[in-house]
């Protein structure tokens, strides 16, 4: 993630789901949990908005099909399963806490 | 207008005027109708989806016209990523609805017509390829859902259109004028008829020049003046009738199908797409057929939840860790993911055609639909062996939450103890609903003869086959010059 001068700062994260045709998770439970967790350092907007710092791609399985052709450019984090869903919590927790640093 | 939400959409329909009948009585609110209202919510289902975050990757694409984001159920295939993603969306609504969402077959309508009209043209210097993209536009922008009519009601099969009894067994023009022509026949077995906007008419069959009457594709507004729809009947559909929602098995979703009738109906000339080219019938019917034998993809969604009923019931009953219970479980998921491997195959093998439109293999797509035929029969047949005989002599709620006897039923029907008997019943009654009760109309017999019944599937699969190629690679192998 690009650094973040203010610790205190909410970092906005662009949302993308695939289509969840035939998911392996509950990708909306996963997502609030990921929220619940990082409340108040990231902040879950659509991936278009302005001031997006990283796309967050939720994908349903392995195949992880979402269309991301539209962030080339862009910090883009891809998550396939709850394991994973967990880890960019500690990651995002870790970065943030090193720019508080 | 932008994509309609599903409230949006429900409001739409109450602005139609359609001519309604079902019990020999006119509906006069159909949208309210307790009968046909879990279609409607079907239907639905693909507007609301298609606003959801989680969804809306495989519910939306971007118009190759107006570069406009649409609801994929008015979009032209334009990647061999579309045709997969529709292949996905059909497991996805499956699955969401339990039922058949009718949506797909106005879809395989509008993908079919852009092909063959730009074809026509190419041959014959008309416009119907331009007066097609005109209404595609006008479908897009509006978020309709369309309803694809091909199946005529033919009479006696052994004749072509022109040498039936009755002239009007085949849908057919019966004057030219010079704003558009007048049409009469019928359409049988039609998906979604009342919960359309607007109805596109295609031939059933493969024609000859003594039919060239009959080579008529066109579309109109649902509530045309002159067209009447007819609702058929589903096994078990007067229960939506009774008070109480258990005994339904699905609370929310169904489909329907009509027969609709054209008596004498005028369709203007820019709502025409194909008119005497008969030499072009068999190129629409084919690829209208192909597109929706992939659209029946839709059919692993409605075995999702199958198959999540069927491993619920052997829970309830305590019965899940047998082993033979657990086989025939296995044998479920392989049957369904059987089915969704021909889905994304004939997709992902598609290819593009003049009109730009990428088109399904067609041999793949009839493979896949000719397996439609037949496993979810064998998954209907395995779920009702591992839910038990109750399936189908169980009472009624109204027994249930009776005063005298349903503590009877509540102490004799209870399986394990820690579930209480209503989710036992529940989850029976969903099955019996896929099996053998309104959902079955299309899980089981739409899976048989819906897009075409078997036999059209085989003859596809026979004219596909490269079988010169197999002979050769025979012959090569053991010497044979």
């Amino acid at each position: 993630m690009a650094s973040n001068s203010n610790a205190d700062m909410t970092v906005k994260v662009g949302l993308k789901y695939c289509g969840g045709c035939n998911p392996e998770y509950d990708r909306v439970a996963l997502v609030k949990h990921i929220q619940d967790s990082l409340q108040g350092k990231v902040e879950f907007v659509k991936p278009e908005s302005e001031g997006v710092r990283l796309i967050l791609a939720v994908e349903g399985c392995s195949t992880a099909c979402a269309d991301l052709s539209a962030f080339q450019g862009m910090e883009i984090r891809v998550i396939t399963n709850i394991e994973e869903g967990e880890r960019f919590i500690k990651e995002i927790r870790k970065e943030l806490k090193i720019f508080a640093d | 207008m932008s994509m309609m939400t599903g409230q949006q959409y429900e409001e739409s329909l109450r602005r139609l005027n359609l001519v309604v009948y079902m019990f020999g009585k006119r509906i006069e609110n159909v949208v309210d109708d307790p009968i046909i209202r879990p279609s409607m919510n079907a239907v639905a289902k693909t507007y609301e989806l298609a606003h959801r975050p989680e969804h809306e990757d495989i519910m939306t694409a971007t118009s190759h016209i107006t570069g406009k984001k649409v609801n994929r159920f008015t979009h032209i295939h334009q990647s061999i990523e579309d045709l997969v993603k529709k292949s996905k969306m059909g497991r996805l609504l499956g699955r969401e609805t339990g039922c058949c969402f009718q949506r797909c077959v106005g879809m395989d309508s509008l993908n079919a017509l852009d092909m063959t009209t730009f074809d026509i043209d190419r041959k014959y210097g008309t416009e119907y390829h331009t007066r097609f993209v005109k209404y595609l536009e006008y479908v897009q922008d509006n978020d309709m859902t369309c309803c694809g009519a091909m199946t005529d009601t033919k009479g006696d099969r052994s004749l072509p259109p022109h040498k039936q009894a009755d002239p009007d067994m085949f849908m057919h023009v019966v004057e030219e004028k010079q704003d558009g022509v007048i049409v009469r026949g019928a359409k049988a077995h039609q998906t979604g008829a009342v919960n359309s906007h607007e109805i596109i008419v295609m031939p059933t069959i493969t024609l000859r020049e003594p039919d060239k009457d009959y080579a008529i594709s066109f579309a109109l507004p649902s509530d045309t003046k002159g067209i009447t729809y007819i609702i058929g009947r589903q096994s078990c559909d007067t229960r939506k009738l009774e008070n109480g929602t258990m005994d339904r098995g699905n609370l929310f979703f169904g489909g329907h199908e009509a027969l609709v009738i054209f008596d004498n109906v005028f369709v203007p000339w820019d709502r025409v797409f194909m008119f005497k080219e008969y030499d072009f019938s068999r190129q629409l019917v084919e690829q209208f057929a192909a597109y929706h034998r992939q659209s029946y993809a839709c059919k692993v969604g409605v075995g999702d939840v199958l198959i999540g009923a069927a491993q619920t019931a052997a829970e309830y009953n305590g019965v899940e860790k047998a082993s033979h219970i657990k086989d025939k479980v296995v044998e479920m998921n392989h049957l369904n993911e059987t089915l969704y491997c021909g889905a994304i195959a004939c997709a992902s093998e598609g290819h593009k055609e003049p009109s730009g439109t990428y088109y399904v293999n067609t041999l793949l797509a009839n493979v896949h639909k000719q397996n439609v035929t037949r496993f979810p029969y064998e998954m209907a047949r395995l779920a009702q062996d591992i839910a038990g005989g109750l399936l189908a002599t169980l009472p009624s709620e109204k027994d249930f939450k009776s005063d005298t006897v349903g503590k009877w039923m509540d102490k004799y029907y209870k399986g394990r103890a820690d579930i209480p008997t209503e989710y036992r019943m529940r989850i029976l009654r969903l099955i019996e609903n896929l099996t053998l009760g309104t959902a079955a109309t299309n899980y089981l017999t739409e899976s048989m003869h819906g897009a075409g019944s078997p036999q059209a599937q085989r003859i596809m699969i026979s004219r596909r086959v490269n079988m010169q190629e197999k002979q050769r690679a025979a012959k090569r192998l053991c010497g044979i010059e």
